[in-house]
């Protein structure tokens, strides 16, 4: 006997027979479903396989089959079958079978979790159960060490096989737990500079090495400030490329004067020049010698260098600096407070009042943006959709990943270019020649008013782009901008949360 | 529903607001909540049909539904989401691709500079990078047993972080470790993780770890000529097909060559574009030719298993990659606090391989995956033999992934090992030599030993 589940995948569901032992009393209540998949899917392992959608309760099950005289669990029905033997009850062991069974994935009843759609199903049901417990579970088991807790009894073990057993302590003060990480990290490290200095190696230098090791070096290390001069020349020697404004080592201020050499490309140089890098190497045995002797070999021959190419990478960079971070707007939020009134989708900034969000399925979204489009005729789909961008928006509000408003337009757009109607659709620029400009007007709806005194700018999706000269400038700046949303580095993303709240505070898990 | 979102002229499905082909076509019932990665999936690839179609409206729509899902920092599918909207809305606001390489545009965008040792941390948050360390270089170990002299040819993105741990191999074997000479272009493909000092200071900082290490050591550049001013490169791999010789780069006899290429073969074009030097043959299957004339010891590659190549539409890669970068995103999730730095920047970069797959086309598409079985096809026709890995290394594999989130695993395909998450294919690492002899003597040696 099966039971049907209710299972919110979108595919059919056929019930067929389940797993065996259909005169148990426990039964698993599964539902499987073949789908039928051409070859060559994505992501799926095996696209015969044989989809299985098991029921938080029996992944959760820790033994459920069950004797009848004494109730002992057992997690597999070959171990208890062994055990009715025990109590001279009649006994069935199941043979392996003989006819080719189908591969069987299992996906993850959770229909929020990443694993729930059988594209992402796992191989085998151990590791469903695991995955179930460990990401749904609750932490039952806690290393004694370092008060870890785990869902799965065997991920706690397997951690405290290694808990604080081995470490690893590079001269700098970091501590690392696997071996490789510390060895790469090791010999790039600034703190390396103090090792050269010593004759002979200990081999055993390694395994949680705080007593024996120097202090922290000073700022200051002969290597750190021998390297120095390497990028602070490549800088200054050459200007006809563009500053390279490379992030100096913190030792880097003072030594910037040891070296005189000019730089020419060669390029038959470079090996000679490293090359004596090599052969002075084996010769000095002092560190500050080995880097010297590069500089003094290159006297000779010069040390040539392409222009470094990670730095020449910072140069567009230090240009973009001038540009003022484009201020982002982020359009959901602007289009869900029109749709919304009051409350947002997603409590944001504070421009916009937090609420909790109404249930909005997809596909009402869907229709809502649909309806806009629809009735509005002259105006974007965004005015009619009441998005208000101030002409002045907030610097570094990074909430959405769209949203943004320049000052310069890109190139291709002229003034006052309309959209006529929502329903014309032309180029819109995918893989167009050169000739890309007409079809992009098509593309533009005229927002004089929405983006207050700048004329016509493109707006697709609210992707402000004021007027100004066209520019390729500005197209650089706006994919700048685009990208300015989503990076780390200029803006506060995640941290300090001034956009996103944390997940949780906003609508239930999206997965 | 692929078939019928291709069928209906997408305009004609919001022609009236009382529509309700919306909820059946792309059976999106329930709250928002409820939207899992198949479902951002029919999104995604309803907005790219609607691109391809040219229905701005409609693509429109689903950008704003997408838009309302898609967090950097939320949950896994919506922070892939997030990635995937960016990508396409690149894709749609870009104008003029012909004037706008890939390079140039990448440029204007914040590229984050790591320091060095920002990035050793970098290649080994998870197994991706490490696999393929830990595999080829217990392969190129193996292969250079006896020789007292070993040069390595190394093409890979990841900035010579391979390559300590090698050294420190070498240093800890029985007899005196032999000496060791890395090569490096002078030029790679601007991808991430970037970092902020010029390759010859890493091959300084090799240098002076080697000598800690007593392994005699040299680090060369070799010129390509390559532009490494962004706006400027042309793609033109000429020169850097023709600088692999033996004379440029310096071969010795009594050395053994050892050719590394470390995600690296994806960024070689495999169409046929204009360039005289390559007259028939792709760029990524004449640097194969140009390897194997160097009669190498030894050549580990490594990728990523994943079929993005030229030939797939946008949907088609869209799904692609979609039901793989999933994977990172994922591994992050299972360790890493939502809002970590260190997550979000790994992200970022992931998302920058997606922004360059679903967001460009022709020669600025320089993400050109191959799948491993591809790989191996190609290799073989090239008259490479592939080599098994010995229980050493999978062992040594094996311990290394014990040691991150238990979630990674490692399968074996013909001769290659795959790195796994979760039972999906992730990175492949295979070995391949020149000719038969090489893999029968390496073969009779392991039987041997």
């Amino acid at each position: 006997m099966v039971e049907i589940e209710k299972s919110s995948s979108p595919t059919a569901v056929s019930p067929a027979s389940g797993e065996s032992n259909e005169e148990k009393p426990n039964q698993p209540s599964e539902i499987i479903l073949p789908i039928k998949r051409k070859r060559n899917l994505p992501g799926m392992p095996d696209p015969d396989a044989e989809v299985i959608a098991l029921s938080p309760k029996t992944l959760l099950a820790k033994n459920r089959f069950v004797c009848e005289i004494c109730n002992k669990g057992f997690q597999r029905d070959q171990n208890l079958q062994l055990h009715r033997r025990g109590h001279n009850l009649p006994w069935k062991l199941r043979q392996r079978s003989v006819k080719e069974v189908r591969k069987r994935v299992y996906v993850c009843p959770e229909p929020t979790c990443i694993h729930h759609g059988p594209s992402r199903a796992l191989g085998d049901l151990t590791g469903i159960k695991k995955h179930f417990c460990r990401k749904h579970g609750e932490k039952k088991y806690k290393c004694e060490r370092c008060s870890k807790k785990y869902a799965v009894q065997s991920d706690c073990k397997a951690h405290m096989k290694t808990c604080g057993t081995r470490e690893y302590r590079c001269d700098c003060g970091t501590l690392f737990s696997r071996r490789d990480s510390f060895i790469t990290h090791r010999a790039f490290c600034d703190a390396l500079g103090q090792e050269t200095a010593r004759s002979s190696e200990p081999p055993a230098d390694e395994v949680a090495e705080a007593a024996g090791s120097p202090p922290p070096p000073p700022p200051l290390t002969p290597s750190a400030g021998v390297l120095s001069p390497v990028l602070s020349i490549q800088s200054s020697e050459l200007p006809e490329n563009h500053t390279v404004h490379l992030p100096q080592p913190s030792a880097a201020g003072a030594l910037s004067t040891s070296v005189a050499t000019p730089i020419t490309t060669t390029p038959a140089a470079a090996t000679t020049a490293t090359t004596a890098v090599s052969s002075s190497s084996t010769t000095s045995s002092d560190h500050c010698g080995v880097f010297t002797s590069i500089f003094n070999a290159s006297t000779s021959a010069e040390l040539s260098h392409s222009p470094p190419q990670m730095a020449s990478y910072s140069s567009p960079l230090c240009s973009m600096a001038g540009l003022d971070r484009p201020t982002i707007d982020p359009m959901s939020l602007s289009l869900s407070s029109s749709l919304y009134g009051a409350s947002s989708l997603f409590p944001t900034t504070s421009h916009y009042t937090s609420s909790t969000q109404p249930a909005i399925s997809a596909t009402a979204l869907l229709q809502k943006a649909a309806q806009m489009g629809a009735t509005s005729s002259d105006s974007s789909f965004l005015r009619g959709l009441g998005l208000a961008l101030p002409s002045s928006s907030d610097p570094q509000d990074n909430a959405s990943i769209m949203v943004s408003t320049t000052s310069s337009t890109p190139l291709y757009w002229n003034n006052d270019v309309k959209l006529e109607n929502n329903s014309m659709a032309s180029g819109l620029g995918l893989g167009l020649p050169s000739g890309g400009s007409s079809g992009y007007n098509e593309l533009m709806m005229s927002q004089s008013t929405l983006f207050g005194d700048k004329p016509a700018t493109f707006d697709f999706l609210g992707l402000g782009m004021g007027s100004g000269e066209a520019s390729s400038a500005g197209f650089s700046v706006f994919l700048n901008s685009m990208d300015g949303a989503l990076d780390m580095g200029n803006t506060t993303f995640g941290s300090g949360g001034d956009t996103w709240d944390d997940p949780s505070d906003r609508k239930p898990s999206m997965l | 529903m692929k078939a019928e979102l291709r069928q209906n002229p997408a305009s004609t499905l919001f022609a009236t607001p009382q529509n309700s082909n919306i909820s059946s076509t792309l059976t999106l019932g329930g709250p928002l909540s409820n939207l899992d990665g198949a479902c951002i999936e029919k999104l995604l690839l309803h907005c790219a049909n609607a691109l391809e179609n040219n229905d701005v409206t409609l693509a429109q729509q689903v950008m704003w539904v997408l838009n309302n899902v898609a967090s950097s920092v939320g949950d896994p599918n919506q922070r892939l989401a997030s990635y995937f909207l960016r990508a396409l809305i690149s894709r749609a606001s870009r104008l003029c691709p012909t004037t706008l390489n890939f390079n140039n545009a990448t440029s204007d965008i914040h590229h984050r500079l790591m320091s060095v040792t920002e990035l050793a941390g970098y290649v080994d948050l998870i197994p991706w990078h490490r696999f393929g360390f830990c595999a080829s270089n217990s392969a190129i170990l193996k292969a250079t047993q006896g020789f007292s002299k070993i040069h390595v040819l190394d093409f890979s993105i990841t900035h010579c972080m391979q390559w300590p741990t090698f050294i420190d191999a070498l240093s800890k074997g029985p007899e005196r470790a032999p000496s060791l000479r890395i090569s490096v272009l002078s030029w790679r493909p601007l991808v991430p993780p970037l970092v902020n000092v010029s390759i010859e200071d890493i091959g300084l900082r090799l240098s002076s770890f080697a000598k800690i290490k007593d392994v005699p050591f040299q680090f060369s550049v070799i010129e390509v000529g390559m532009s490494t001013i962004p706006q400027e490169c042309d793609f033109n791999y000429d020169l850097l097909l023709r600088q692999l010789n033996p004379s440029t780069l310096k071969l010795r006899d009594d050395e053994a060559l050892v050719v590394n290429c470390q995600n690296w073969l994806r960024y070689l074009p495999d169409e046929h574009f204009d360039s005289s030097y390559l007259q028939n043959d792709s760029c990524r299957d004449s640097f194969l030719d140009r390897i194997k004339s160097l009669n190498p010891c030894v050549v580990t590659v490594v990728d990523e298993d994943c079929d993005l190549g030229a030939s797939n539409g946008l949907g088609s890669r869209i799904s692609t990659c979609f039901n793989y970068l999933w994977i990172p995103f994922d591994a992050l999730e299972t360790f890493m606090p939502k809002n970590s730095t260190q997550r979000i920047e790994f992200e970022v970069d992931v998302g920058h391989k997606i922004e360059n797959v679903i967001g460009f086309e022709g020669i600025q598409r320089i993400e050109r995956l191959e799948s491993c079985i591809k790989f191996s096809q190609r290799m073989g026709s090239k008259g490479f033999f592939s080599l098994p890995f010995c229980e050493e290394t999978k062992k040594e594999v094996k311990l290394l992934l014990d040691e991150h989130a238990s979630g990674w695993g490692m399968k074996k395909d013909e001769d290659m090992l795959i790195l796994t998450w979760k039972g999906h294919n992730s990175i492949y690492a295979s070995v391949w030599v020149p000719n038969r002899e090489y893999r029968e003597n390496s073969i009779q040696i392991e039987f041997l030993t």
